[in-house]
């Protein structure tokens, strides 16, 4: 069946600490392309009810997960239902709301009944509503018949690629990368053909500029960008569900791959949440670190924690590069400091300064 | 012993201002024909090669080989004390800690006296070849000082082309290219202001305008600069000076920058 064998209050920072065979893994993750280290996005089919309408109105949440941390990706993720289920479906019977009120074990629950088709996840459902008696029209509805999604994973190499200065392109920060992944699932959710009417965003910038940025691109949708969104629409707090859930299992699969990799006999203990306040994250990279590769794509370089290891006194090798300026000869190159050559314009090289350097010519 | 007078401190003090940005430490190699120097910047690329003969001082007494390894910092800071038109004299002994450096002014009525600590500096002789340039352009030392100042805000290299046209300074970055064309010119009343062009063959090298920009310090040393160019050795920069004393910089050119 799909209950998971761990009590519900087990305390969400101990989430990690689930064996991998017990945590679900939804599609949102895929393994081979979260260890290329490469940015990629997943799409669900759309669903059955909607599929079988495409003029079904149909709102859109969208919330990210991971911003913060200094390992793993971060991911964006959108979600959508049919505006009539909004509120019947989403609060009423399943009780979405912001993830980070809900435990790993009701997050994980959810992503499962998601994913599920109705039949095989009656169990789980029933054991994740709260109140479904008066639900109506959402108790023949569910979860996996009705509500689509999808979500980016902008991965850690590519976060820190596109931040850290190169000579090449301009830094491309962080606020401009999620807009860009926000406007991307936007637009490809509009490319599935599907009629949305609303679109919910949870920012945490300033919500008058994106909104601003956001109805010029799509002007046919209404668009609230707003703070906290995910506690105030069920559909962005689905949204933060798919996205939190999405990051945590990559995280966890990134880690195994650490495991299964390391050159370290002992793998040392995990690292937590990622999150540079979290003691475990920072005892890893300080564990972890390769004097010359730093660590691998999981981290975030351009975070000042990862930065400030590589720069701090234990810090890593020091490589002098050759001067940037390679193209230019030396001097020493044409001119001999052998004695002998000594000519007339040099007539202190007779008395003075035989080569005393280590330098051989 | 060593007594070196000079008739103007400025002359000194401009000569460690044209060097001191390549060269932070090195030997004034003294012996009976003047005081000399020769360093290269830390890189390798730029050398300096300054000589002040025994004629540009009155008097001039050097009866042993001395090297005074100078720190040109501390060296400034004293000269800052000297007026530029203070006699200064150079004092050392045979093997000395100190030199000593005396300014009078003009109306001999004030005489101020330092001590500046020698240093023990490891240097190398460069042997600089007597080299038969394809090419070799006179030109006002501001012109120069000009060109690569305007040059510099557009690129980190110059192009020196010299061809039967004249001269020719060109530079290509980021924000768009740029170039400068000098043709030969003859001002009968005014020969500091004289553009000499004088080649045997043609000649094109690229050389690093921030070098060539420490070069022009020493602009005010000389009405007339002199850039002596081959194909593939280094640039040459001189400055001359009264009584064929001279200061000279070499630049290594860059390489395979054609694309």
């Amino acid at each position: 069946m799909n209950e998971v064998p761990v009590s519900q209050d087990a305390p969400q920072d101990l989430e990690q600490d689930v064996t991998p065979s017990n945590i679900f893994i939804p599609p949102t993750v895929d393994t081979p392309k979260l260890l290329s280290g490469n940015t990629y996005s997943y799409f669900s089919p759309i669903p059955s009810a909607i599929a079988s309408d495409l003029s079904t109105e149909c709102v859109i949440g969208i919330d990210e997960a991971g911003r913060g941390p200094v390992l793993g990706p971060m991911v964006y993720s959108l979600f959508y239902v049919p505006q009539s289920l909004h509120y019947s479906l989403l609060r009423d019977t399943h009780a979405f709301t912001d993830s980070k009120a809900l435990t790993a074990e009701v997050r994980s629950n959810l992503m499962r009944t998601l994913c599920t088709p109705p039949a095989t996840s009656a169990g789980a459902e029933s054991n994740d509503a709260d109140d479904a008696a008066d639900a109506g029209e959402a108790e023949s509805a569910s979860l996996q018949t009705h509500c689509g999604f999808s979500a980016t994973l902008l991965s850690a190499t590519s976060i820190s690629s596109y931040m850290l200065p190169s000579p090449r392109t301009a830094p491309y920060n962080l606020n401009a990368q999620a807009m860009d992944a926000t406007i991307d699932l936007i637009q490809r959710t509009y490319d599935m053909g599907l009629n949305i009417t609303d679109i919910f965003v949870d920012t945490i910038g300033k919500p008058e500029v994106y909104q601003k940025n956001l109805e010029r691109i799509f002007p046919a949708a209404r668009i609230s960008v707003e703070k906290k969104a995910d506690v105030t629409y069920p559909v962005v707090g689905a949204a933060s569900v798919v996205a939190k859930v999405t990051r945590d299992v990559a995280l966890e699969v990134l880690w195994d791959e650490y495991v299964k990799h390391t050159s370290m006999t002992d793998p040392g203990d995990h690292w937590g949440s990622g999150y540079p306040s979290d003691g475990r994250a920072t005892n890893w990279l300080k564990a972890s670190m390769d004097p010359i590769f730093g660590w691998g794509s999981e981290c975030r370089f351009s975070w000042g924690t990862a930065k400030d290891l590589l720069e701090g006194k234990s810090a890593a090798a020091i490589v002098d590069y050759e001067e940037e300026d390679s193209k230019t000869v030396k001097m020493t190159d044409f001119f001999s400091s052998n004695g002998e050559d000594d000519g007339a314009e040099d007539e202190l090289g007779r008395w003075y300064g035989r080569n005393l350097s280590e330098e051989v010519f | 012993m060593l007594e070196a007078r000079l008739e103007q401190a400025a002359l000194l003090k401009k000569v460690v201002d044209a060097i001191k940005e390549l060269v932070q430490e090195c030997n004034f190699d003294c012996n009976d024909s003047g005081i000399g120097l020769q360093a290269m910047d830390n890189s390798h690329v730029a050398l300096v090669s300054m000589f002040l003969k025994s004629e540009s001082f009155s008097p001039f007494r050097c009866d042993r080989n001395i090297a005074l390894g100078i720190n040109l910092n501390a060296l400034q800071k004293v000269l800052r004390a000297a007026q530029n038109e203070d006699i200064l004299t150079l004092k050392a002994e045979d093997a000395p800690d100190v030199v000593n450096l005396v300014f009078e002014n003009a109306t001999a009525d004030r005489i101020s006296e330092y001590d500046l600590k020698l240093m023990d500096i490891d240097q190398e002789h460069l042997g600089i070849p007597d080299t038969d340039y394809a090419a070799q352009i006179s030109m006002p030392s501001s012109e120069f000082q000009r060109i690569t100042r305007d040059l510099s805000a557009i690129s980190e290299s110059v192009t020196i082309e010299c061809n039967k046209e004249g001269v020719s300074f060109a530079c290509e970055g980021d924000i768009g290219k740029g170039n400068i064309k000098l043709r030969q010119y003859t001002n009968v009343d005014k020969p500091a202001e004289n553009v000499e062009v004088n080649m045997t063959e043609p000649v094109a090298l690229t050389f690093a305008l921030k070098y060539l920009g420490n070069f022009c310090k020493a602009s005010g040393l000389s009405e007339q600069v002199r850039l002596c160019l081959s194909n593939e050795v280094p640039l040459m920069v001189e400055y001359a000076l009264a009584n064929n004393s001279y200061i000279r910089f070499y630049l290594a050119p860059k390489i395979g920058d054609e694309d």
